[in-house]
């Protein structure tokens, strides 16, 4: 070999040894956390979980009676009557009406209820604290659960420590049943209740119902204390889980839906005979809703119809940067289960944060 | 480098030429046609209704055909990374060898051609090929879905783009081992030791933990350090796949590492090239 190639193979590996310390320099100084290829998966709220499990049993302390029927038999020694949850029991649905229930402490104590709270607070600082000065009951901490149920609205909680002012301002006090007692507003003073003013039903100091109309809180307090069968269209207790819960008949369905999406609603009004909505916000914020039906049929193709519009709808909110509902609807699926439906929603925790990002203590900070 | 470019385009000549080549891209057509007439997107509105391949069912839920394909690009993304390189290290370990067999090289050295015109030539001319294959089968996949289903999946191009550049580090490698020692059989060993390092070196923060802290760990660290990241390149077209932003700092620092350790293997391969009397 003349001494030009050995000079100039020498010159190759001094540059060998220059470039391979750079790339090992370059890859060491400048690695970061691995790259994560997947979104997180999203739990799902399709059974009841443990703690839920074990919050139904806490809640089930309602020895309940059975209805004293005019013609019924002479009862037969009965075993203990199995314990229920009272919140549900007393909960006035009717056939055809829908019933939602919020877990108001549990939603407050989730991702979504922190950040909601912070995003509050950080707006106003004694919003919450006004509304305790006000009535007496810290919305944070005194209220557990709240129903909306057709017209009426159920609260339970501890009201223990609520105005009478309060209540007194809606009407004379009167009891009923048992431990129930009933606010009815009446202008004139007597028994004639004020359509423009909501009646009130409290029972126990647990249950708070709120409605135009007396007779559902009648109604509340008879399913209560025995005197009227639970209706079979509310909600069962093993049902009670997720932060948000409810079940909707198909035909109240229709009105869920604007005028753009009329013929979805008319479909699901014709096909559905129950829908169930569960909600689970702990940590991201994920929803489930059932349709049931016996046209099996009907609701596959009514699954590929929403399919579709939860497709398009996205695809919308991508176009407008509408970004929170793109996020929304991102995961959204439905699942043809023969003879019912899933239809599946959810927003993972980091984006849920990203929502809030301009308002609660980084706003407050600013 | 007219010359460097005239030799990459005699290698891509010859490599038509060969069984190898052609036996390979028939594979992937096969796979392509498969996928073409097997595949069943049923796609309303934007949302995947159903899926069957071959007549079987493979996806029960309705949603939005894009997010619904997003495994499937991922899959794809992940083969021909993984497929494209491993194969090219199996197909494209003779090239070099064939370059320095008697009575060729020295045709091409008495040419007015350097010997690192020869040496990049060669180099380019194998990526170019690797690039192309990995880009025939990851782009069919995505034209016959997007065919299908009006849905476009950059993923497995990205992949393939990224699988050349990670082939760069594994064949400059081999290179350098065949300018050392001509055989086919130990150019295609030495490209298969680099795949599995740089997949190993690409997880070397979550290995080193499983080293005694000291020495061990030390010498694991110093050696995988220069090494191609060929693991953490492989992830950012499945990041892509699932909707994820593309991590550009990253990206360029695994590539651009890459890109220096493919330099230094060349750099060495020229060395031990100039060292040699033909």
């Amino acid at each position: 070999m003349t001494p030009a190639p050995r000079r100039r193979a020498r010159r190759h590996l001094a540059l060998a040894a220059v470039l391979l310390a750079a790339a090992a320099l370059l890859m060491s100084v400048g690695a970061r956390e691995p790259t994560r290829t997947e979104k997180p998966d999203v739990e799902f709220p399709v059974r009841m979980r443990a703690e839920e499990q074990k919050r139904m049993e806490r809640r089930a302390t309602l020895a309940l009676p059975a209805p004293r029927g005019e013609s019924a038999p002479a009862p037969a020694p009965a075993p203990e009557p199995a314990l229920r949850d009272p919140f549900l029991v007393g909960l006035p649905v009717e056939e055809g009406e829908p019933v939602v229930v919020f877990e108001a402490n549990a939603l407050r104590h989730s991702r979504l209820g922190e950040l909601f709270v912070a995003c509050v607070l950080a707006r106003d600082p004694d919003t919450f604290a006004e509304v305790e000065r006000a009535i007496g009951v810290d919305p944070l901490k005194d209220i557990d659960r709240v129903a909306f149920v057709g017209g009426a609205m159920v609260v339970s909680g501890f009201f223990d420590r609520l105005k009478p002012s309060v209540l007194d301002a809606e009407g004379r006090p009167a009891a009923y049943g048992e431990a129930g007692r009933l606010w009815i507003p009446d202008p004139r003073g007597g028994t004639v209740p004020d359509p423009g003013r909501p009646a009130i039903a409290l029972w126990k100091d647990q249950l708070l119902v709120v409605s135009d109309d007396p007779d559902a809180l009648r109604r509340s307090i008879d399913q209560l204390e025995g005197r009227a069968p639970v209706p079979d269209a509310g909600i069962p207790d093993d049902m009670a889980y997720g932060e948000v819960y409810g079940a909707i008949p198909g035909e109240a369905a229709r009105r869920l839906f604007g005028r753009d999406e009329r013929g979805l609603g008319e479909r699901l009004a014709a096909v559905a005979s129950r829908i169930e909505l569960h909600v689970d916000a702990q940590s991201d914020l994920a929803a489930v809703v059932r349709v049931r039906g016996d046209d099996a049929e009907g609701l596959s193709d009514l699954g590929k119809s929403i399919g579709a519009a939860l497709a398009v709808a996205r695809v919308q909110a991508q176009a407008t940067d509408d970004t929170r509902f793109a996020d929304l609807l991102e995961s959204a699926r439905v699942q043809d289960r023969g003879g019912a439906l899933a239809i599946e929603l959810a927003v993972p925790a980091e984006r849920l944060e990203s929502w809030f990002r301009d308002c609660g203590p980084a706003r407050a900070r600013r | 480098m007219i010359p460097t470019l005239a030799i990459a385009r005699d290698l891509l000549r010859e490599a038509r030429a060969r069984r190898w080549t052609v036996a390979l891209l028939a594979g992937v057509t096969l796979l392509l046609l498969l996928a073409a007439f097997g595949l069943k997107l049923e796609v309303v509105d934007g949302a995947l209704a159903a899926s069957r391949f071959l007549g079987r069912s493979v996806h029960g839920d309705i949603r939005a055909a894009d997010v619904a394909l997003r495994p499937l690009f991922e899959a794809v993304a992940y083969l021909v990374f993984y497929g494209g390189t491993l194969l090219g290290v199996v197909a494209c370990a003779d090239f070099a060898p064939a370059l320095l067999a008697p009575g060729r090289i020295e045709h091409l050295l008495a040419l007015p051609v350097r010997r690192s015109e020869l040496v990049l030539g060669t180099f380019l001319g194998v990526e170019l090929l690797v690039f192309a294959g990995a880009l025939y089968g990851g782009l069919g996949l995505t034209l016959i879905v997007a065919a299908k289903t009006g849905v476009v999946g950059f993923a497995p191009a990205l992949a393939a783009l990224l699988g050349a550049v990670a082939f760069s580090g594994v064949y400059a490698v081999m290179v350098a081992v065949t300018m050392a020692v001509r055989s086919a059989a130990l150019s295609a060993v030495a490209g298969a030791v680099i795949w599995v390092l740089g997949i190993v070196a690409g997880n070397r923060a979550a290995l080193a933990p499983l080293f005694e802290p000291g020495l061990a760990r030390t010498v694991f660290l110093l050696l995988t350090a220069p090494l191609p990241r060929l693991s953490a390149l492989a992830l950012h077209a499945p990041r892509l796949a699932n909707g994820l932003p593309l991590e550009g700092r990253e990206l360029a620092i695994q590539a651009g590492g890459t890109a220096l350790f493919a330099a230094a293997a060349l750099a060495l391969a020229l060395a031990a090239f100039e060292r040699k009397d033909f």
